[in-house]
């Protein structure tokens, strides 16, 4: 029996048919959009023979927003805020990528001063603990833990509150700009996220006892969604699913960006590539993070937390209303905006999720002709099939939270 | 010696002279424009000899008063290396609603997503590709948004909006925004003279 799915177009087979003189029944049922498992609005053609998975087929775009259409029509500071949007896990990584790629399309990389660079880092790598521990918790509950989504969310919530302190926001803070930050950091900053720092060691260590030796979840992990260091390459797979399956990969180090050269840390890797080593390498990952956190904010440096350049970057407000100078600057900034010239420009940076790309095409005007955003999670949820077919069907649910996507992200 | 980007042009231009048709350096990133009937042979050496095994991503610009009108945009990286390139072909003649390139799908697996998008919202075809259906968009969608010539806020919809679907049996009209250049507003004014059974996006019959 054939039939066509109408929103995919793809050819759905119920056939029974003799293999081996065994007979094999395979059925086609629908996993998604509205599954809690699926992290968003995810769908999965199943093939399955039994409980056995013979073929899977994504199908996305339930969450397409268009956002690359809709920056064509911003001016580059406007754009900037739906870069929040789209990974809204991190938006301040995703904010750190747009920036980058934007001020190297303008040619004002050098006058990015050490502080905007140490505070891009260290909020980039708080940014990265969050999402990964919103990723642990919803893994875990995926598999059955309850009790590791509320931990984790509880100090997820003592980030967010760093978040709120310096840009009065939780998630889509976009405090991270083209030509540094929005704004100044605050006297309690400091203080906040030694709050944080001087107790995550010890709750990381009490993920790990909840779950890296416990019985269930190694059986439910271990040997399960394998992905190859071959395959992961040719799918173009990156960040945790690239080094789970032993690819010592990280773009932090590779193409070092706003001065992690500067920095001493460590990139986790795995041996076999199934779900329990892309959970390891997301835990040290943390851990490397929080050294990072550590060295920004014993070596802060002092200084000005945006580029002089008043094309750029608007000038002071006590400038602006003192000089008229200041004050045509400001006016003509927000409204017209600035003229990078033509060119284009690919800046990958290593999000939580994986490689982050922004790709910005100018046409010498103030929008952006063409912004396209390469999504880490677009091209991990491309090798799914590769995790799920041939294992059970439960499985698929472990190999789903392991890759960990954002649909917001893979729909853009 | 060490493959950088630098090194990779000056190997392509020795190696594939008919294939470049120029090679731009802005802001330390080295691009390869190549002609379309030479970007498999290409990238099929680029992949196996030079180390590119890592496909970053394919995506499409709309020059729209140019000829050729799309630029194709591979980003490829090389692991071993970290040597990253960039190489373009430029498609799309004047009138030429569906221009096809050659897919690089079997040499990179990974394009075949970011080939299936590029489809999906440019209507660049790819030949040779092994499931080039839509991706983010509805299936039954007839036009292609990404297009410089697709009004930012899309058609004029008639009441009710049935799930954002342009009926087929309606003129679809065109958004009341102005576009950029003079070449698109007069396809602006001519779409708008859409026959009434024609469904929007497909050729004049």
């Amino acid at each position: 029996m054939q039939k066509q799915d109408i929103e995919t177009q793809y050819i759905i087979e119920d056939s029974q048919s003799l293999e081996d003189g065994k007979r094999i029944d395979t059925m086609t049922i629908n996993m998604g959009p509205q599954h809690p498992s699926t992290h968003g609005v995810l769908r999965l053609i199943l093939t399955i023979n039994g409980e056995i998975v013979v073929k899977a087929v994504p199908d996305i775009g339930f969450l397409h927003t268009g956002i690359e259409k809709t920056a064509e029509a911003k001016t580059y500071h406007q754009a900037l805020v739906l870069t929040d949007r789209m990974e809204y896990l991190s938006p301040l990584c995703n904010n750190l990528g747009y920036s980058l790629a934007v001020e190297k399309l303008l040619g004002i990389e050098e006058e990015i001063t050490d502080k905007i660079q140490y505070v891009r880092v260290l909020l980039a790598e708080l940014q990265r603990i969050a999402s990964h521990l919103v990723w642990l918790g919803t893994h875990a509950l995926d598999l059955g833990a309850m009790t590791v989504f509320l931990y984790c969310f509880r100090e997820r919530e003592m980030i967010l509150d760093v978040f709120e302190e310096i840009s009065g926001v939780r998630m889509m803070t976009s405090y991270i700009c083209p030509g540094g930050l929005q704004a100044d950091l605050t006297p309690a900053f400091d203080g906040k996220v030694r709050a944080f720092t001087s107790i995550f060691l010890d709750r990381l260590q009490e993920y790990h006892d909840l779950l890296t030796n416990n019985q269930i979840w190694m059986e439910r992990t271990k040997g399960v969604g394998i992905l190859s260091a071959k395959d992961a390459i040719a799918y173009g797979a990156s960040g945790p699913v690239l080094r789970g399956s032993n690819v010592v990969w990280d773009i932090r180090k590779a193409f070092p960006y706003s001065s992690y050269e500067k920095f001493d840390f460590d990139v986790p890797v795995g041996t076999n590539g199934d779900v329990y080593d892309r959970y390891l390498v997301r835990m040290l990952e943390m851990e490397q993070s929080l050294k990072i956190v550590n060295q920004a904010l014993e070596g802060m440096p002092t200084g000005a937390y945006r580029v002089r350049d008043p094309k750029v970057a608007p000038p002071p407000k006590w400038q602006i209303t003192g000089s008229m100078e200041a004050l045509i600057h400001h006016f003509k900034l927000y409204t017209e905006g600035y003229r990078p010239p033509k060119g284009e420009v690919f800046v990958r940076t290593e999000a939580p999720k994986g490689e982050l790309g922004f790709y910005i095409v100018s046409d010498g005007t103030a929008k952006p002709y063409r912004m396209h955003v390469r999504a880490p999670s677009f091209a991990n949820l491309e090798a799914l099939p590769l995790m799920i077919e041939g294992g059970f069907l439960a499985d698929a649910v472990a190999a789903i939270g392991s890759i960990d996507i954002v649909l917001g992200e893979v729909d853009r | 010696m060490a493959i950088t980007a630098t090194s990779t042009v000056a190997l392509v231009r020795e190696k594939f002279p008919q294939a470049v048709v120029e090679t731009v350096n802005f802001r330390r990133e080295e691009t390869i424009i190549l002609l379309p009937e030479h970007l498999v042979k290409v990238c099929a050496y680029l992949q196996r000899n030079q180390q590119y095994t890592f496909l970053s991503s394919v995506t499409a610009v709309d020059w729209l008063e140019r000829e050729p009108r799309f630029d194709l945009v591979y980003h490829l990286l090389s692991i071993p290396n970290q040597s990253e390139l960039r190489l373009k072909v430029r498609v799309g003649q004047r009138g030429e609603e569906h221009p096809s390139v050659p897919t690089v799908s079997g040499i990179w697996p990974g394009a075949n997503w970011y080939e299936r998008e590029v489809y999906d919202l440019f209507g660049i075809t790819f030949a040779g590709h092994p499931d080039l259906r839509r991706i983010l968009m509805p299936m039954d969608w007839t036009t292609y948004p990404l297009r410089k010539d697709y009004p930012l806020t899309g058609f004029d919809l008639p009441e009710p909006h049935w799930g954002g679907q342009v009926p087929y049996d309606t003129d679809p009209g065109v958004g009341s925004q102005t576009l950029r250049t003079p070449y698109s507003r007069e396809l602006n004014e001519s779409r708008s003279k859409i026959s009434q059974s024609q469904e929007p996006g497909t050729e004049k019959k």
